[in-house]
């Protein structure tokens, strides 16, 4: 798909432009649209720098289109040019399509998967249904109609006609299938016209009831003949639809798994790579490659589809699969006489090697994709089925990405057993997110495929061929002890020697929200990941829309916004940042801001509309000084009454300091998994050490413990720590107000406080404790 | 002479664009879109922050980074058209010595960029029509075997008047072009702001 630049002198006509158009495409489908508009949010002018860092950004193989409005726009957007790489500039294109009408067109055009050139006629045709409608035009040559062979005879039952959105939907249909379609409207003699064509389809202007006739030709006539039929009697997608379905999950894909930490089941080896020892190869290596290519494309798609969330993923997973370099490897590897799995094995596995190669962690965790994405296509290639835990299994895999932890079907899986130790990566938390019972760091054990195994995360015991019946027994007490859970969850987390602890939820989705039980609120609303899927930035409105509906489904209980938490391991596509050697240590959260704050203005303008209406608290992400704390509340403004504000502590020096940090503040909320990681200067993505990023590490509760004395104000905990029931006790002794756990685990959390007497926790002990392992024993 | 003779251009240039910046859009708001006196006096103030902090071992590295900021600083056309001018007239005098044959040569250079961007023609009522005279005074002055202080005298004279002669012309770029024959009747501010920069140069650049 092409990606899109917009180039004009103002903010907020770019953006507002871009959300007109963005409405009739579908999040999911949206071409890359990035912006070099104003050289601030409200000074207007242009920056052929900011234009070439757009066009860097919205750049793909198939081209950029940069749409610009007048004078310095032009002469910047061509400056650009001379900025970035030759070869990235000879596929860019600057046209002069209008704006608004342009940028529609291109839109919708792109998203269809059309060509850089065929996108940038569109975009030129884009004032033709206007000229049309008013009259005077002219100049714009009509797109060419070829003749068809084969016709249909649809009706128009829309109530507004064939107008913008339903035309886009059919053009979209059109341009899917690999024939000519044309339309005539029988009412008005119009016609015929270019089907695939948005801006031809426009000019039609079909009313409601109009008859039209669709004529086709080509390979696939008669199948987008009968598409189009179909999409007709559902009036062109019109029909009234559940407003908000953006972000929301396709259902039942991701219904959650038992929420235990025992299991037992049949082990299911994965991971070990696919055997090509049977492949026989053919005269057709190149075609077979490109078919399982396609195939395992449309697959990803589908993935992406039906994991919003996770959409991400397999969007990357999607770009790795179309790379050209690669595939241009592997076609002359073919050539020479190499069967495709042999060249696609031998190509991928060198780029696996090279992203393992790389200094930077993150860059390293994509060898991970690469190799799923090899795998993949391999499966294709030989047909082999991929091991998916049947039911009741439990998957034995040497690490766990996240794209695995997405997609199993977690109400099948019985559990998840991960040789590399660490329980911070981002399968791990998927999976925990998930209910999907799951054991980290079981090591080198041998483990037969097929035999029995259990586990019980809480003691830390992995058994192959264990005692059934013991297991069976606690996996029976364990589910009594969830049921009761959850059944209680909604008594507060009294515990027995009187203190009532506040445990909230964690939420990523509004569907997060409604899953929620037993929730005292939400203390952590993850923001980045609720509008993570998007291409452009979210509106205020829409912001604002999404807090809302969380807090509906929490019973307007308060709910903690967390401002944009991007940088490090969590880019946002439509906020790019540079390539920074260590970003862990480099723009993160609030960071992000400090020279680029519109995105967070918007957000703070949603929170303060949101808490007019509803109880609602928000924090700033990866503080490290009182400058950035003053700086966030000036941000902030004047807030409306009951706004609480507080700041997220992830820095150690953010601890240290924390009764400087937090004068003027409402709250402060401990994100245990960064704290970990900087505490420890142990990277949880690298299995190496991750074992060294060990939250109940003294050193890590001392500071928590330091915060808790020192702060002065409502001391929360919202990382991993508090989803686990064990360490959730010791918190509360240390003295914490408030833990946010996720979904799954509330009532757990809850329960367990409810059974644990606060004063019997030497908490003296586990402070002066030697390690982690120590402070376990203790607990 | 050596970079710092450059230097002082740039400053003072940004004293007399920030010391005329009412005068400039005044004029653009007769015809433009009121900003230009405002866009130069940003980015060249821009420019000093960056002579305040850096320090520049060679002419066309200075020249470069100043054309850079004004394409990011500017936001009007002449962001693109002055900067564009800068890193031209920098790479013109990268390795050479610098005479005022040399210099005459990225004046040239700097011109022939911003022709390229703006596309104009003289009696277009644009700053070209006080670039154009300019050179050719330039050239003459050199030719006749002036110095560098004559030579850019001589080329601050002539984009004055060509500054002038701008005042009855029907505007055919930029914002003003779209008032047609309206804009007739007033000066270019962008055949100002140039005069003023060669002006500037003439006094601090020998």
């Amino acid at each position: 798909m092409i990606g899109i630049v917009v180039v004009s002198h103002s903010h907020a006509l770019a953006n507002a432009a871009i959300g007109l158009a963005a409405e009739m495409v579908a999040a999911d489908n949206r071409p890359v649209i990035a912006v070099a508009a104003g050289l601030d949010a409200t000074t207007f002018g242009t920056d052929a720098m900011a234009v070439s860092e757009a066009i860097t950004t919205a750049d793909s193989p198939d081209g950029v289109l940069v749409l610009l409005d007048l004078g310095s726009a032009v002469l910047s957007a061509e400056l650009a040019l001379e900025f970035v790489d030759p070869d990235v500039a000879s596929h860019v294109r600057l046209t002069s399509a209008p704006l608004v009408e342009g940028l529609v067109a291109a839109v919708v055009t792109a998203s269809t998967g059309a060509s850089l050139a065929a996108v940038a006629a569109e975009a030129e045709r884009g004032l033709l249904g206007k000229q049309d409608h008013l009259g005077g035009g002219g100049g714009v040559e009509a797109a060419a109609v070829a003749a068809t062979d084969q016709t249909v005879e649809v009706v128009v039952g829309n109530e507004h006609g064939l107008h913008a959105r339903p035309a886009a939907r059919l053009v979209g249909l059109v341009n899917s299938f690999d024939a000519v379609v044309t339309l005539t409207d029988l009412d008005t003699g119009r016609g015929p016209i270019d089907a695939g064509s948005l801006s031809m389809v426009a000019t039609l202007n079909a009313q409601q009831g109009h008859r039209l006739r669709v004529g086709a030709s080509g390979r696939q006539a008669a199948e987008v003949l009968a598409a189009i039929g179909e999409l007709a009697a559902e009036n062109f997608g019109d029909e009234p639809t559940a407003a908000g379905q953006t972000g929301s999950r396709a259902a039942g894909s991701l219904a959650s798994g038992s929420g235990l930490d025992v299991a037992i089941g049949p082990a299911v080896i994965a991971g070990a790579g696919v055997d090509l020892n049977d492949y026989v190869a053919g005269g057709d290596e190149a075609a077979r490659l490109d078919g399982a290519v396609a195939t395992v494309a449309e697959e990803l798609g589908r993935l992406r589809d039906a994991s919003p969330e996770h959409g991400g993923i397999f969007e990357a997973h999607l770009a790795l699969l179309k790379d050209r370099k690669p595939l241009d490897e592997i076609r002359a590897a073919i050539a020479a006489g190499t069967p495709a799995p042999v060249g696609w094995k031998q190509t991928y596995d060198d780029l696996a090697k090279t992203f393992e190669g790389l200094d930077d962690a993150y860059q390293r965790e994509r060898a991970q994709d690469v190799r799923a994405v090899r795998d993949r296509v391999l499966r294709a290639l030989t047909g082999a089925t991929v091991d998916e835990a049947a039911d009741g299994g439990i998957l034995v895999v040497p690490e766990l990405d996240a794209a695995t932890a997405a997609t199993l079907a977690a109400a099948k899986v019985a559990g998840i057993a991960v040789r590399a130790a660490g329980t911070t990566g981002h399968g791990v938390i998927v999976a925990r997110s998930r209910g999907i019972p799951l054991i980290t760091g079981i090591g080198d054990v041998a483990v037969p495929a097929g035999a029995t195994v259990a586990f019980d995360a809480r003691a830390g015991s992995f058994e192959v061929a264990p005692d059934e019946d013991a297991v069976r027994r606690t996996i029976t007490e364990r589910q009594t002890e969830r049921e009761r859970a959850i059944e209680e969850a909604d008594q507060p987390a009294t515990t027995v020697d009187g203190r009532t602890i506040a445990v909230l939820v964690n939420v990523g989705s509004v569907q997060d929200a409604v899953e929620a039980r037993g929730a005292d609120g939400s203390g952590l609303v993850r923001t980045e990941v609720l509008f993570g899927d998007r291409r452009t930035a979210p509106s205020v409105d829409e912001q604002a829309e999404q807090f809302r509906a969380i807090a509906r489904a929490l019973q307007e209980k308060p709910i903690t916004i967390r401002t944009w938490d991007i940088g490090g391991d969590k880019p946002l596509p439509f906020l790019p940042q540079d390539q920074e050697a260590n970003p862990f240590l480099g723009e993160r959260g609030l960071r992000v801001f400090r020279r680029r704050p519109q995105l967070l203005r918007d957000q703070l303008e949603a929170v303060r509309r949101v808490a007019a209406e509803t109880p609602v608290h928000v924090m700033f992400p990866m503080v490290t000084t009182a400058d950035e704390v003053a700086w966030a509340l000036d941000e902030l403004g004047p807030r409306p009454d009951g706004l609480e504000v507080g700041i997220m502590v992830e820095v150690p020096a953010a601890a240290l300091r924390i009764d400087t940090l937090a004068a003027g503040l409402d709250f402060v909320s401990i994100g245990t998994n960064d704290l970990t990681q900087y505490t420890t200067a142990a990277d949880r993505t690298n299995t190496a050490v991750a074992p060294l990023a060990d939250g109940l590490d003294p050193a890590v509760l001392q500071l928590i413990d330091h915060v808790v004395r020192r702060a002065g104000v409502r001391v929360a905990i919202c990382g991993d720590l508090a989803s686990d029931p064990q360490a959730a006790v010791l918190l509360a002794a240390l003295g914490v107000d408030e833990l946010s756990a996720v979904g799954p685990q509330v009532p757990l959390v809850k329960e367990r406080l409810r059974h644990a007497d606060l004063g019997q926790i030497d908490t003296a002990a586990v402070l002066a404790a030697r390690d982690a392992t120590q402070v376990r024993g203790l607990l | 002479m050596g970079v710092d003779n450059f230097v002082n251009w740039l400053r003072d240039a940004a004293g007399s664009l920030h010391d005329n910046a009412a005068y400039l859009t005044e004029l653009d708001s007769a015809i433009g879109d009121a900003d230009h006196g405002a866009n130069m006096d940003r980015g060249f103030r821009a420019i000093v922050a960056l002579l305040d902090e850096t320090s520049f071992e060679t002419v066309d590295e200075l020249m470069k980074k100043a054309g850079m900021t004004l394409v990011s600083k500017v936001g009007g056309a002449s962001g693109p058209l002055y900067g564009t001018f800068f890193l031209r007239f920098g790479t013109a005098l990268a390795g050479a010595d610098l005479t005022p044959a040399t210099i005459g040569e990225a004046f040239t250079a700097g011109v022939g960029g911003i022709l390229q961007r703006g596309k104009a023609e003289l009696g277009d009522k644009t700053m070209y029509d006080a670039w154009a005279p300019a050179l050719d005074a330039y050239d003459a002055a050199v030719a006749g075997g002036a110095d560098l202080a004559g030579a850019l005298t001589a080329a601050a004279e002539a984009a004055a008047k060509g500054r002038d002669a701008t005042v009855p012309l029907v505007a055919r770029k930029g914002r003003a072009s779209y008032l047609g024959e309206r804009s007739a009747g007033h000066q270019d501010p962008g055949a100002t702001s140039t005069t003023l920069l060669l002006e500037s140069a003439a006094r601090t650049l020998p």
